[in-house]
């Protein structure tokens, strides 16, 4: 199993006291599965996308990614996990402003003591038609050319998990067509597990299984058939 | 003016959000109008003190003062016509002994010789708490606790002056006329004039002055003492008589506290365009959050002149609150560190709160305020109403219009033109507007470079290999950085500090490095023509000495010089009086510079050799004339030949010296240097002072001790200045600090959702302040090696050399600042969680 939720609950100190998020949330994801996340705003789609990837810390229950309790390890060593197997999209595309295309790729190659960071990231922007803007800096840049960067940073250390928070929630529909074209063409490219927040049930019509919450809990769960598959 | 109500309507709504966010800004023209303020205050209140409390500073209503001679019968006659009191004081120095022959000790004394009439104002407080009159009855003398001190002497013990014993009476704990006598360069003895008779002191060609204290009528206006002053100096034209009165009873510590505080308002205006550097990059992040306030506002319909007009006016009501503070800070400090700057002064200071160095303050910190936010308010114009619509990629590029170019020009120069007008030292105050307008640009351009080349480094192959430097290079290089305020406000604050310290530095090693290997051991003064060949005998038969050097001297005024009088110059050299020798051959070792020195023997109209410096300082060109009064009598002389004279060496130096014939009748002393091995002197002293108590021994390392002494003060103050200014740099650096935070926390959550470790961040973090501290502090040092360079070359005419220490100090101060200030900051970005960060900008 390559993620593992059980019981997993959520709860955020608010303005107005203790809110909770996600009750009882138990699921599996498997190996190359793409799993789409759909469900009403405020449901707490992409709080359980933070929690599969460590970047939010479960109220109670068991996180595990690859075999490992991600509610056991401290903020470094859940860092070092995320490094080595994990790539994140945000909607906002959450780029470093003071780094060009070519340094926001390369960085967690770096980070992962990668000898040829550089190259690699370089291939990635050509990968996703950037290879002509890697000096740039974000501000420099469209919506859907900074997303195209965030992906190829997502994608360039080769993650056995992609997590993917509503990648096309700030762009228009064209653009967002062409960038989950190449969010699964990455997936597939790179034989990764795919999770992917969405609001659009098209594209959540493109994942293997589709997962609906409501209100912080597990609504629904259907399977894409093999007919639509083809 | 329609639009000017609807911008102050919007400014009003827009204040509602009260201050949040210019805090920095609000510190930064605080502290800056508040250290202008109060250096300002302080300069008012001694000169108020000194306005104040004349009468008795100057021991009467009115002095008047004679060089090297008493009064005449006529003279005191005028005198008396006008004043109710005349007491006449006798100022001179001398050696005060243990006993007599070469086994005494001895100390160099200032001598005042008093009548029974003083003080005419204020009191003499003494230990025992008995009166003067019975103090100084006989042959007795009161003495500072220093010179009892120094020689080991207590009450009943004898003193000797010149040839005559004297009895000690009592310690001199207040002398109320100290401030008008300038600096002395050996502590106080009081005795009554008639006993020193029969002492062989204040014999002809000695060096005394005279000093005539006189009260007049109660009723005696300012502008009697004007008549009077004219009445006086119109009869002792040619006497050499000076006047003084109450209203400027102590001119060397009023003109000192003037030059002293004019500077220190400089270095305050330093301090305030640091201040500028937080205000204006405070201004900036003010109207980049209001970016799209000011888009709706255009899509709405609001031209470009009211949304101007509408943050202006926002700006200036933060800018008079900032500056409100300062002036509050300004006037009250002062009052609260009165005790201990009365303690340091000798003049009585009229602490108060004083409305004209207050409205100076005001004045510069609402221009300074202008100059460093026009630029960012004009470009509010620049903002499309499209910004709203697609993502701002930051704010506004390029030039503002003209007119406001030309209005923040014009700010400039107003306040510079009256920095210039009002710290009385306009020269002074130009060069240091030019100075921190060269450093602000070479600033700017270090900030550019340090961008440029943090871009490049973090491209090389060993940031490449490093993510936490790589990281930080780019955070420096990149777009939207702190680089160029954090170089700015730091780089201008260390810069003023290396000044300060290159100065200071150099200064302390021109006097213990240079001058002790050339200064002469001793300067005997006082030595009368028929001593010449007694002591020349024991100096320079002595294996100890290497050089004896002697020249005649007497004193006079200059009168007249090159056709224009004295009072039109406004030169040392003309002031007071001016100690000239005469010879018939060129010294040996004295180089011509101009003309020729008169022939041997030469007995025609008399001649003058000029130093060349100070010729050409106050314009005296060959076949000039000076007229000097030598003890009343008026000497024309011709100005033939120019020598160099090195005032630096220690060496005997006069500006004037007069052919020999034209003064070889006049009473006078001779002036002989002696340079002798440091073991050696004990014994000279002991054996000159010994045969000739009349003597006057000053020993030039006591001397230098006390210019040093001075220039520690002096340095202590510029450096509390300085410190004000650092200490803005600081607030700016920390606002640079604070308002990159939001940008970290950001940056360590996407680092961390990319497998950053904590140490990862924190290295980088660290990495980034110190390379921007570091680089501001290189910057600091090439600044202040040039001001350095600039102060010591043009204005002090010293050699200057750079000085290492405080300048390895000030970059690693200065990185360790921005050190502190960065990791003070680092916590929350560190602390962040990724998802809450990340998705609350979703």
């Amino acid at each position: 199993m390559v993620l593992s939720l059980r019981d997993v609950s959520l709860s955020l100190q608010g303005n107005a006291g203790i809110v909770d998020i996600l009750h009882g949330i138990s699921l599996e994801v498997t190996e190359r599965e793409t799993v789409g996340l759909v469900g009403p705003s405020g449901s707490g789609k992409s709080s359980l996308l933070m929690l599969m990837g460590g970047l939010e810390r479960a109220t109670s229950g068991a996180v595990e990614a690859l075999g490992r309790d991600l509610t056991e390890m401290d903020e470094d060593a859940l860092a070092r996990f995320r490094r080595g197997h994990m790539g994140v999209v945000f909607q906002s595309f959450h780029l470093i402003p003071t780094m060009t295309a070519l340094e926001n790729v390369a960085t967690p190659l770096e980070l992962a003591g990668d000898s040829d960071a550089f190259d690699r990231a370089a291939a990635e922007l050509e990968a996703v038609g950037l290879g002509h803007r890697i000096g740039h800096y974000p501000a420099q840049m469209s919506g859907g050319e900074q997303q195209r960067v965030a992906l190829a940073r997502a994608a360039a250390p080769r993650p056995d998990i992609l997590l993917a928070d509503e990648p096309t929630g700030n762009l228009d529909q064209s653009t967002g067509e062409a960038i989950m074209d190449l969010l699964f063409g990455l997936r597939d490219r790179h034989g990764a597990t795919l999770v992917l927040v969405t609001h659009s049930l098209d594209l959540a019509a493109r994942c293997d299984r589709t997962i609906r919450l409501v209100d912080g809990r597990l609504d629904s769960e259907t399977r894409r058939t093999a007919e639509a598959a083809e | 003016m329609t639009w000017l109500s609807q911008a102050a309507r919007i400014a009003t709504r827009e204040l509602r959000g009260g201050l949040a966010g210019f805090r920095i800004f609000l510190a930064c023209l605080a502290l800056g109008v508040a250290a202008i303020a109060a250096v300002g205050s302080v300069r008012v209140s001694i000169t108020e003190g000194l306005q104040r409390e004349g009468r008795v500073i100057l021991g009467g209503d009115a002095e008047v003062e004679f060089s090297y001679r008493f009064a005449t019968d006529q003279e005191l006659d005028l005198l008396r016509s006008f004043a109710t009191e005349v007491s006449a004081a006798v100022d001179f120095r001398s050696m005060a002994a243990t006993a007599q022959g070469p086994d005494a000790d001895r100390a160099l004394t200032q001598v005042k010789a008093v009548d029974a009439l003083y003080p005419l104002t204020g009191a003499v407080a003494l230990e025992p708490d008995i009166p003067l009159a019975e103090a100084l009855a006989g042959d007795s003398v009161v003495v500072h606790p220093v010179l009892a001190d120094r020689l080991g002497l207590e009450m009943g013990d004898s003193l000797w002056l010149g040839t005559k014993a004297f009895t000690i009476t009592a310690r001199l704990i207040r002398e109320p006329d100290a401030g008008a006598a300038g600096f002395g360069l050996g502590p106080r003895t009081l005795v009554r004039t008639e006993a020193l008779d029969g002492s062989g002191l204040l014999s002809s060609g000695s060096l005394f002055e005279t000093d005539y204290r006189l009260t007049l009528p109660p009723e005696t206006t300012d502008a009697q003492l004007d008549a009077l002053e004219v009445q006086v100096e119109t009869a002792f034209a040619d006497a050499g008589a000076r006047w003084r009165d109450r209203r400027n009873a102590s001119p060397q510590v009023a003109r000192f506290v003037d030059r002293i505080g004019s500077f220190l308002v400089l270095v305050g205006l330093a301090g305030l365009a640091v201040g500028g550097v937080g205000v204006s990059a405070a201004v900036r992040a003010y109207l980049d959050r209001k970016t799209p306030v000011i888009a709706t506002l255009k899509t709405i319909g609001a031209e470009g002149r009211t949304i101007f007009a509408a943050y202006l006016m926002q700006i200036g009501v933060l800018a008079a609150v900032g500056v409100a503070i300062g002036l509050v800070l300004g006037a009250i400090i002062p009052l609260l560190a009165a005790p201990f700057i009365s303690t340091q002064l000798p003049v009585p200071v009229a602490f108060g709160i004083h409305g004209g160095p207050l409205a100076e303050a005001a004045l510069y910190g609402a221009l300074t305020a202008l100059i460093f936010t026009l630029w960012p308010l004009a470009r509010t114009e620049q903002v499309r109403a499209a910004s709203l619509f697609r993502d701002a990629s930051g704010p506004a590029r390029g030039w503002p219009r003209k007119r406001y170019v030309a209005a923040l020009a014009a700010s400039a120069v107003i306040l510079i033109g009256a920095s210039a007008l009002l710290s009385g030292i306009p020269l002074l105050a130009l060069y240091a507007a030019g100075a921190i307008l060269v450093a602000l640009g070479i600033l700017v351009l270090a900030a550019w470079g340090v961008r440029a080349l943090s871009r490049r480094l973090a491209r090389t192959g060993t940031a490449r290999g490093t993510p936490s430097l790589r990281l930080a290079l780019g955070a420096v290089g990149g777009p939207g950085g702190e680089a160029t305020a954090v170089v700015l406000s730091l780089g201008l604050g260390l810069t003023v500090l290396a000044a300060v310290g290159q100065i200071d530095a150099n200064m302390r090693a021109a006097i213990d490095r240079d001058l002790p290997q050339v200064a002469p051991s001793y300067f005997f003064v006082d030595i009368q023509p028929d001593q010449l060949p007694g002591f020349l005998d024991r100096v320079e038969n002595d294996p100890a000495v290497s050089r004896v050097d002697a020249a005649p001297m007497l004193g006079g005024v200059v009168q007249t010089l090159a056709g224009r009088p004295a009072a039109d110059f406004d030169h040392w050299v003309t002031r007071g009086d001016r100690r000239i020798s005469f010879a018939d051959s060129l010294p040996e070792g004295t180089r011509i510079t101009g003309g020729t020195w008169w022939p041997e023997g030469y007995d025609g109209p008399p001649q003058v050799s000029f130093a060349q410096e100070e010729a050409d300082e106050l314009g005296v060109e060959i076949g000039d004339e000076v007229t000097m009064n030598i003890l009343g009598r008026d000497l024309t002389a011709t100005v033939t030949s120019f020598r160099e004279v090195d005032f630096s060496t220690g060496g005997i130096g006069f500006v004037m010296v007069f052919n020999e014939a034209a003064l070889r009748g006049a009473p006078h002393t001779w002036l002989s240097t002696v340079y002798a091995t440091p073991e050696a002197e004990a014994q000279i002293l002991r054996d000159v002072a010994g045969d000739a108590p009349n003597i006057t021994a000053v020993r030039v390392r006591d001397a230098i001790d006390l210019v040093t002494e001075a220039l520690s003060a002096l340095a202590a103050a510029t450096s509390w200045g300085a410190g004000a200014t650092l200490l803005t740099g600081f607030v700016v650096l920390i606002g640079a600090a604070a308002a990159g935070e939001r940008g970290r926390v950001f940056e360590a959550s996407v680092l961390k959702t990319l497998g950053a470790t904590r140490r990862t961040i924190l290295t980088s973090f660290a990495i980034r302040s110190a390379l921007l501290g570091a680089a501001a502090g290189i910057v600091a040092i090439i600044g202040g090696a040039l001001a350095g360079w600039g102060v010591l070359t043009f204005v002090m005419d010293a050699p200057y050399a750079f000085e290492p220490l405080s300048a390895l100090v000030i970059v690693v101060g200065g990185a360790l600042a921005t050190l502190l200030a960065g990791l003070a900051f680092a916590w929350r970005p560190l602390a962040a969680r990724p998802a809450r960060v990340l998705r609350s900008q979703d």
